[in-house]
Formats: C-alpha cells, structure tokens, sequence
C-alpha cells in the first residue's frame, strides 16, 4: 500500500468509523491488528484485479467475513443482509406459513403432515398431498427451501398452491391466507400416577405450555400424583429466556444459570423467584446426546439445586451464548459466540455436557452410537469447556430378552415410584 | 440466540468513545490509502469488513488471534470462488515449498468425496496406505485427530502429505465394521510414476500416468524404444491418458509438440486481453506421422486435457474412452508478505483447445465413446471421484460448447473376458477392421 503516498480525505470518515470499535487498543496488539488487515487489504486488491472473471467486491467481503466467523467456533456465522432482514422478520412474528410439514419427492413438495389449526389443515390439505406449483409456479426444478421460502411470507398475505392428491384425477388450486405459525413445543400425558411432560424445543410459549401442562395433569391425576418426568431428550435448545422460566417454574430461589463473557462485567445471573407449581414433587429429568443449549440448562440447574434426578445419557455439551450483532447498514449482521452458560455450581457446559445422576442407555448397543454420536466435543474447533467434570459411569442398560419401548423412560417412572424396578434387574440406582 | 444484553450494548457505545484515541487514527491512514486506491465501492465493502473484524475482535468469547482472523477471512473469500482456489496458510505455503524440492512425502492414495465425506478411491501399489491395508471404500473420519468433513478435498490432501518420514494417523470407517479404527501410517516418498511403454504386437503403447518434469523426456524415450523393438512394421501408438490427474503445463505442451508438426497446442486466457498466451508446435513429429489413439476417461484432466484436446483439434489422434474430467482454469500461487503471511492460490485463467473450446466443465469428448470392460466398479469409482461440473461454485464454461457427437457407447461383449477393453477396442482401430 505504500505506493498510495496520498490520504483521501472524504474517505476517511467511513473508515475511522469502522476502526474507531477497536475498544481499548493497546501498544503490540494495534501493530498486529494493523498489520493484519493491511494483508487482509492486499489480498482483496489482488483477488479484484487477478481473479479469472469479475467478482463483486461485496461478494468478497461477504465471504471473507463468513470465513473470519465460522472459522472460530460451530455457532458463530455470519448473515448477510439479506439472511439478517428475514430473520428479523422471523423474530418479529410476522413471519408466517401455512403449516404444513413437508418434504421434497418426485420434484415436487410433499405434505407429511398439516399442523392441527393452521391454514394448511383448515384448507383440508391431507398428509401425502403433493404441491405441484406456487402461485402458478411449478415447484418442479425448485430446492425444497426456496419452495418453502415461496409458502412463507407476511402475515395475512394470500398464496395459492396448486395441489396434485392421489386418487383425484385432476390437480386443483386452493388459496391460503398466511397466518403466524406457533408449534406446541410441549406435550403431556398420564403415565398411571406420574406426569409426563415432553418439552421438544425452548420457543416463546414454552414455559407457558409447562405450566398448562402441569396444571392438567395435576387435575387428571389429582392427590395419588407421585411426580413428574421431564422429558428433554432430542430438544436442541432454544431461547434462553424460556429455560429461566421453566427452571424458576421448579425452583423456589437460588440461581438458575449465569453467562459470563470475556469481560467481568458481561456477566449476568438469572435467578429463580419463589413457587414450585409443582409443589415440591419429585421430578426426573430426561437427557441424552440430543440435549443440548437450554434444555442443558433446565437440566443443569435442576440437577445443581438437587431439584431433580436427571436420568439417561450425557448431554451434546452447547454450553455458549450467541448474540446477534448487527455490522450497520446493509452489513448483514454476526451471530457471535460472546459468552458461556455455567450451572449454578459454576460448571461450565460447554464441551462437557450435563452427566446424568443416573446414567441410563436406550438400549442395548447404546455404546457403539454413544461413540459415533456427534457431540459439541467432536465438532471441529469447538470452544474448550473449562473444568470438565469426567464421569465414567457404566451405563445401565435393558436386561437382555426383555422388550422396552422406551427403557429410559421405565427406569424414570420406577424411580420415582420406588420399590421394585426394571433397574433393580440390573443395578440399584445410585443416586438419591 | 438472545439479544444483546446490556451491558454488550454498554460495551459497544464505549468502544464507540474511543474514536479519538491514536490507535484509531493509525488505521484511518491504512484505510484511507486503500480507500484512495480503491475508490468509492470497494473501500465501502473493505470498510465493513473492518467493522466486523473489529466487533469480533472486541466482543468474542474468547480473545482471539488476529491472524487467525484474518486467515479465517482469507479462507472465506478464496474459497468460496471456485473449488481450486484457496487460501494457503503460512505452514501449508511451507510444506509446499518443501514439495517442490522433492523431500514431500504422502500415503499414496487416491481419494474422493462420497456422501460428504472422505472416501478411499484407491490405495496406491506398494506404498505406506496399500501396506497399512487401506481399502477402496473406506471412510477417512478424521486425520491427527482432526475431523476431515467440512473440508475441501484439496485441503484433506494437504493434511494427508507431509515431510517424508513423519507420521499421520487416520481414524478409518469401514463398511461392515462397527466402529472407526485408527491406522497410523509413515509419509514416504511416493515415486512420481514415470513413463512406462510396451508392445502390442505391431502398436507401442505407451501410459502417461502424470504431468511432471521427466514426462517428455519419457515420452520421447518410449517412442525411440518402441521404433526400435517393433521395426518398421509398427502400425501407430496409443497413448493412455486415463486417471491422470494433469500436473505441469510446459510438459503437457511438450508432449503435444512431439506430435504435432505445427500449429497451437493450447491458449490461456486470463480476464484481460493482454493476459492471454499461446502455444506452438515446433515442426517434427517424433513418430513421423504415424497414427495416434489416445485413451481418457472421467479420470483424465487438466495437463492431459490440454494434449487430448490439442491432438483432437489437429485431427492428429482419435480419441478414445469416456468424458474427461473438464478441469480447464489456471491456478496462479501469489505469496502475501513473502510467503510469511502464506499465500493466495487463485484461478486466474482458463484453457483453450486450438479450435477456441474451454475445457473448463465439458471436458474432452472423445471420438469414440468406449466403456471400460468391468463396467459396474469403474462407473461406482467415477462417480465417487466426480467431474468438475459435479463440484460446488465450479466455473462455468465459457466458449463454443462442444457438440457431442456421440451417438452411442460401444461396450464390451457380456460374454466374453478383457483385461482392458478400451485398450483391445484402440488397438482394434489402429489395426483396422481385417481381423473379425
């Protein structure tokens, strides 16, 4: 760059804005910062003017910085403007579909299934109908996400699909009006005198949906109610606001979960306000390989205050905080790791995961998918956990010859009736 | 997934207040040079990278290395280019050098990318991954330690090559086995395969396994050796081209040349004009005219494109096999800070026959369209190793498409045996149809 002998000065202002966020440069730290992006500058120029065909500059740009940020850990990514603009729209609830589970067969989108109370189920689509066109465009040749991209849009908007049903002979258009989807991210059901919630995923109405749970099982079991199984095997998370919540709706005070960034002062606690809608019921907690993120943290926490016995498998271990940054106008904006969760005794979760109190295998040959798993430990560069707590614990398994349809969901109800289990066959349970 | 807490967007406003310290006003003067040099747009997009670069600098997790940043970035924007271009890290740009000075060392194995992930084509004869008993078919999860998906197929091959005499482990899947094992294995020297030639009766064969400094040299060695051994009855050659992955241009000119009387061998053309080269036949012909069948197949690419394609164009050989690979663009290596920062590896051209077609993605068409005789195994293999048009972001062709003539396969008689069928179906062609 030294053949630039001259500074510009109208172009200054945009760049000392960029620059000015380097908070508290310091002495050696500048010189490598400096040094870097002037390689990272010559390496542009260079690409511009050498490369085989013209490239956007903004092409580039975008590309470098998805490189620069997906090259520090699994979570962190960058959204160009326009994945950015439809995310907000997303967050903003006024992303809307029609409901439908589908699929992509023969080229054309096929419904798996209509979600009960949506546009889809309420304009009859049935399960194995196929969607042959889009607002007269034909879906043949188009990837199941842009066809997806097609359904979604404001809410209140018209589309119109074209639908092929086997068994009718001619295909037929039905006009949809979008409307805000919301998934039950909670299901619930009477296991004999034990509630079983099943939580899949943390969204907005999670923790609204576990106390309606809770509310109706109570009524439907009424005063033999021993308990209750919380289910969180396979849910990836979600938003953290609602694993607070549902941990508080189990706790009567004490700390929840804290994240804590590079700098002391980024560091927030959540703690748990007074009322157990449970009353102080025993609770088991599911987990396997497949929990990960805030379902790590209800676990966590429950697990910490000895609120509940956290039963099954060693969870995936996403113990890392990402926030969305916006890069300013029209600069798509960063999802970026900024801090770790820690439980309320100060493990961090990240890379470890939750041990279970009890460690309970699906099934027999649980040991040989345990290794092939993938866990956040096994993605490539992942943040190092701190303190890793190492359990090695002998999982128990199904005695051979007998059938279970969900063995850890039959050890979960027998501990907490107590007496003779399917455990018992194998091994007490150690934990209290 | 959450908002930025508070106390980030507190943090954010106080980086904010330090727009009068020096630090700040060292970059402005790098940045306005670029921007000097740039003008409007392209200092816009360099100045939103430095946001980004300096959010994450400020509000990461962890502190992280600004080379590290930046060689993230350079990755990203090189990478997502075409499937040849990358970025080379100041370590790989070393063992690179080392490999041009001929200490570099491999496994010896030839490897695709099945269902996103690393899969054995085929152990080379007689080398550390054909002793260690590495299969066709297996799975390489991970290298050191390191997992191999993500990665881009050069990059594995990066990470499998090393100094000679140091050691790698794989961790390997296999089908019908359970779990992955790990093999460790020793770098050697893999003998850069060399010219071989035989006879065939009244025809020289001859099989150019790869484009290095000794090719032409070899090449004009088997043709004095073949004149010699069959005499004055030799009826024309045949030149296997199949599964060689190219290598150096200047030797992939040579060989063409050794054919050819006259004429362009091969055009580059990069994005300007002026960039453009052409190459030409010196007169002679180191077989005095005799007629050529040349053998390709999805294997055969670049350098052996250029000499398929040149011979086709001049009607000087009859090509023979399958489809090529179409790996037509040139790859220019522009070390940053000296190589100390690595270096850039971008495409900065591409190939044309002397007849103005790229071979970028259509590949070669061969005259003849012959199929391999086990047909089963070689299409499975073809279709793990793929063809550039397979690769994601390849470079789209450019020129007058190839019309391809092909009406139909010839295949291989089901009843009967071949060792090669290609090669009987070739030597059947030079030799005309008096026998059958």
């Amino acid at each position: 760059m030294k053949r630039f002998a001259l500074i510009g000065v109208g172009g200054v202002a945009g760049f000392a804005a960029a620059l000015m966020l380097f908070p508290a440069a310091r002495g050696a730290s500048d010189l490598s910062a400096y040094h870097q992006l002037d390689l990272f500058s010559d390496a542009f120029e260079r690409v511009r003017a050498n490369y085989v065909r013209p490239v956007q500059d903004s092409e580039l740009v975008d590309n470098a910085i998805e490189g620069m940020v997906s090259a520090l850990d699994p979570h962190s990514s960058y959204m160009d403007a326009k994945n950015f603009a439809d995310m907000r729209i997303q967050t903003k609830g006024e992303f809307a579909g029609l409901g439908i589970e589908v699929t992509m067969e023969d080229g054309l989108v096929k419904v798996i299934s209509p979600i009960d109370d949506t546009p889809a189920a309420k304009a009859g689509l049935k399960t194995g109908d196929f969607i042959a066109a889009i607002n007269s465009t034909p879906i043949q040749g188009m990837s199941l996400n842009d066809a997806i991209d097609k359904m979604r849009g404001q809410n209140g908007t018209k589309v119109s699909l074209t639908i092929l049903r086997p068994g009718s002979k001619k295909p037929f258009d039905v006009t949809l009006t979008r409307a805000v989807i919301h998934v039950d991210s909670v299901k619930f059901r009477r296991e004999g005198d034990v509630g079983y919630i099943r939580i899949s995923a943390f969204n907005e109405r999670t923790a609204s949906g576990l106390e309606n749970a809770v509310r109706n099982l109570k009524a439907q079991i009424g005063g033999s109610l021993r308990g209750y199984v919380i289910d969180l095997r396979n849910d990836p998370g979600g938003l953290l606001d609602q694993a607070v919540a549902v941990s508080d709706d189990f706790l009567n005070a004490g700390e929840i979960v804290s994240t804590r960034g590079r700098h002391p002062d980024d560091t927030e606690r959540y703690n748990a306000r007074g009322g157990d809608i449970t009353d102080g019921k025993s609770i088991v907690v599911l987990i396997n390989g497949g929990t990960a993120s805030a379902s790590e943290i209800v676990a966590g926490a429950l697990q910490d205050h000895k609120r509940a016995q956290v039963v099954g498998m060693t969870s995936f271990g996403k113990g890392s905080v990402q926030t969305i940054i916006p890069l300013g106008e029209g600069g798509g904006a960063l999802r970026l790791t900024t801090a770790r969760y820690y439980t309320p005794s100060g493990h961090s979760i990240q890379a470890t995961g939750i041990v279970p109190d009890v460690a309970v295998s699906q099934s027999d040959n649980d040991e040989a998918t345990t290794k092939l798993r993938i866990s956040e430990a096994n993605l490539p560069g992942h943040l190092q956990g701190e303190a890793a707590k190492k359990a090695n614990q002998t999982p128990i398994k199904p005695p051979a010859g007998k059938k279970f349809d969900d063995f850890q969901l039959s050890y979960a109800l027998d501990l907490l009736r107590g007496g003779k289990t399917v455990a018992s066959l194998t091994k007490s349970a150690s934990a209290n | 997934m959450s908002e930025p807490p508070a106390s980030r967007r507190n943090a954010f406003a106080k980086g904010l207040a330090l727009l009068a310290s020096g630090a700040a006003i060292a970059f402005c003067g790098t940045f306005a040079l670029l921007h000097f040099a740039h003008g409007a747009d392209s200092s816009a997009e360099l100045a939103r990278f430095g946001r980004a670069y300096a959010t994450v600098r400020a509000d990461y997790v962890e502190p992280p290395g600004d080379q590290q940043l930046v060689e993230g970035a350079l990755s990203g924007m090189l990478g997502d280019l075409d499937p040849h271009s990358s970025y080379f890290d100041p370590r790989t740009f070393a063992a690179m050098q080392v490999k041009t000075e001929g200490q570099y060392g491999g496994l010896g194995l030839v490897i695709g990318v099945e269902d996103g992930l690393v899969t054995v084509v085929s152990p080379i004869e007689d080398t550390p991954a054909s002793r260690a008993g590495l299969k066709s078919g297996d799975r390489i999860l991970s290298i050191d330690g390191k997992q191999t998906t993500g990665l881009k197929l050069d990059d594995v091959q990066d990470k499998l090559r090393g100094a000679a005499g140091t050691k790698v482990v794989l961790s390997v899947m296999r089908q019908g086995l359970h779990d992955p094992f790990d093999v460790k294995l020793t770098r050697e020297v893999i003998a850069v395969e060399g010219v071989t030639h035989k006879r065939e009766g009244d025809l020289g064969y001859i099989k150019i396994p790869a484009f290095n400094e000794h090719t032409d040299e070899g090449v004009r060695r088997a043709v004095a050796a073949l004149r010699k051994e069959i005499g004055p009855r030799l009826k024309g050659y045949i030149l296997d081209l199949r599964d060689d992955g190219g290598g150096l241009l200047d030797q992939a000119v040579a060989v063409s040349d050794d054919f050819l009387d006259g004429g362009e061998i091969v055009s580059i053309r990069g994005r300007h004009p002026e960039d453009t080269q052409r190459f030409d036949a010196k007169p002679g012909d180191v077989t005095d005219g005799k007629p050529i069948v040349i053998l390709v197949n999805g294997g055969t690419a670049s350098a052996s494109e250029i000499v398929a394609g040149a011979l086709q164009d001049h009607r000087r050989a009859r090509v023979e096999g399958s489809l090529t690979f179409g790996k037509g663009s040139v790859q220019t290596v522009i070390p940053l800070d000296d190589g100390k920062a690595g270096a850039l590896h971008i495409t900065t051209a591409r190939y044309y026959t002397p007849s103005g077609r790229s071979i970028q993605t259509t590949g070669i068409v061969p005259d003849v369209a012959v199929a391999d005789s086990n047909t089963a195994d070689t299409e499975a293999l073809q279709s793990l190793i793929g063809r550039e048009a397979d690769l994601p972001h390849h470079l789209v062709a450019e020129g007058t498409p190839i019309k391809s003539d092909v009406a139909s396969i010839i295949r291989p008689d089901p009843k009967k045996k071949y060792a090669d069928f290609q090669l009987t179906y070739a030597e059947q062609m030079l030799r005309g149809p008096t026998r059958r």
